[in-house]
């Protein structure tokens, strides 16, 4: 029989980096107003920057702080030679930009760091049993900074001036502009903080796993997934939606098998959106 | 000099003009009413005042400087507040937020307390969300969170047109005391005669340009107004 309070912990695990990238998505969409496709390839960068940091430095702290500085930096980037320019465009220009964006930065990384996988110079821990689910310090600790960034990133949005500019221009750009809300620092925020929060999941992923140049694109289904899920544009949604994916999907593994349970997430995806067009935690349209 | 003067002033969304030449003046501590049929062009030209038109040219000045280049947030610091036709408030952000968001406020503070004293149905449910409230909930935050940097002219889109009839009669009170706030009022209003009737003067377009103008009682008499664009609805 399966261990299914073992699965719930994996699949919690599993999600919070799901979450992460998931977050990353649904803030750009909601005040750039198109799903990034370099969110994956911005957390592969995250991985292997922080992965270099820490075998030159041996720190993790330093690590992390580098990915979060280079998914940051990438993503205005990003902004600055690519998105702006098509501001006002159609979405799927924007969509179609990202995906060359997130080939570019591949390329990059394949370039500079090889195509081998790496692995996070990490002390081998011995399991615990924690009410009969066995997990590593590892997990706990990774599993304890996601949280930790992922609560940082709801302060900033809900309890400072800017992360409320931003939740004012997700609401209604033209609305937040005769407000006085300055877009290009709206902008800044955005990218900064979106680009930070895929970097440092990145990071983790690679802790957790290994680091190679398919490390985020692998994860950006899941986590589009979870954006919609959540109902696009729903930062706490996208959270939700990705930690409930994970749990679905290590659920389904004692049944359809490992290969099989993205394939499980997406028909859970269709249910959902059949039942509940504007995702678990969207608004729902209107017409007046 | 005229608290805002529009000359000549045209554009509209893309190639074709909506404005075809609007020319009017407002004087401070004035309510104007602009007033015409559908589609004359009274929305358009509030969004070309407060920068949200994408295509404009003419004259368009506040207080003596030229404001057709600026931004919106831009014209917003300069001192022009603006409340649009239905989406006036941030749905997902509180009583408090819809006030706090607003930028370039000295004492955000003292003023957010004025102003929530100024609405006190506001100052019941200040952590309430924007998108649970009533229309005339949402309509009262909408000119206080336009209220919040002081500006000396509001520019009013159909501030009626989401509010069940009861509300209307309140929501013309509330433009009326806006200039015990220190603010000069446009109103583009569909309602022309409950607008005109709160109003010093007003305009009536047709066709992207100013058709009649006048003090709002002479055009409220009017026969060629009252039968062409003002209706006969009055009390309604």
């Amino acid at each position: 029989m399966s261990n299914f309070p073992q699965l719930i912990a994996n699949g919690l695990v599993q999600g919070l980096f799901i979450a992460m990238a998931a977050l990353a998505i649904t803030l750009a969409f909601s005040i750039a107003r198109f799903p990034n496709a370099a969110t994956g390839d911005v957390m592969t960068a995250g991985a292997y920057t922080g992965l270099a940091t820490q075998s030159a430095t041996g720190s993790l702290i330093l690590a992390g702080i580098v990915a979060i500085f280079t998914g940051a930096a990438i993503s205005l980037a990003a902004d600055r030679l690519v998105f702006r320019k098509l501001a006002g465009r159609a979405v799927v220009a924007s969509l179609v930009a990202s995906i060359g964006v997130a080939f570019v930065i591949r390329a990059v990384l394949g370039v500079t760091f090889g195509l081998s996988q790496l692995v996070y110079d990490i002390p081998l821990t011995r399991a615990k049993l924690y009410w009969g689910v066995r997990l590593t310090p590892l997990d706990l600790q990774v599993a304890g900074a996601v949280a930790l960034a992922l609560a940082l990133v709801f302060g900033i949005l809900h309890l400072t001036p800017i992360g409320r500019q931003m939740r004012a221009v997700a609401d209604d750009r033209d609305l937040a502009r005769v407000s006085g809300v300055r877009p290009e620092r709206v902008m800044l925020a955005l990218w900064m903080i979106s680009g930070g929060v895929a970097g440092l999941a990145g990071m983790m992923l690679g802790i957790k796993t290994v680091v190679e140049p398919e490390l985020g694109w692998s994860m950006l289904l899941p986590a589009f997934t979870a954006a919609i899920l959540g109902g696009i544009g729903s930062p706490g949604g996208a959270v939700a939606a990705g930690l409930l994916l994970g749990v679905v999907q290590e659920m389904s593994t004692p049944f359809v098998g490992f290969n099989y349970k993205l394939a499980i997430a997406f028909a859970a995806l269709l249910g959902v959106l059949l039942w509940r067009p504007s995702g678990l935690f969207g608004k729902r349209e209107g017409v007046r | 000099m005229s608290l805002l003067e529009i000359a000549d002033l045209r554009g509209g969304y893309g190639e074709v003009d909506i404005l075809n030449g609007v020319s009017l003046t407002l004087e401070a501590g004035e309510i104007v009413t602009v007033a015409g049929t559908n589609g004359a062009g009274k929305s358009t030209l509030a969004k070309a005042i407060v920068g949200l038109l994408p295509v404009v040219r003419g004259v368009l000045n506040f207080e003596g400087q030229g404001i057709l280049g600026l931004p919106p947030e831009l014209r917003m610091a300069r001192g022009i507040g603006y409340v649009p036709q239905v989406a006036n408030v941030f749905p997902s952000l509180s009583i408090v937020e819809n006030l706090q968001v607003v930028g370039g406020v000295a004492n955000q503070k003292a003023r957010m307390g004025e102003l929530l004293d100024a609405f006190p149905a506001l100052a019941q449910r200040r952590r309430a969300r924007a998108g649970s409230l009533s229309g005339g909930e949402r309509q009262q935050l909408a000119f206080a969170r336009a209220l919040m940097a002081s500006p000396r002219l509001m520019v009013l889109d159909e501030p009626t047109a989401a509010l069940s009839p009861k509300m209307v009669a309140d929501a013309f009170e509330r433009i009326r005391a806006l200039p015990r706030f220190g603010v000069s009022v446009l109103v583009v209003e569909q309602r022309a005669r409950q607008s005109l009737a709160v109003s010093d003067r007003g305009y009536i377009l047709d066709g992207g340009k100013v058709a009649m103008s006048g003090a709002a009682s002479a055009l409220l008499s009017d026969d060629r107004a009252a039968s062409l664009y003002l209706g006969r609805h009055a009390g309604r």
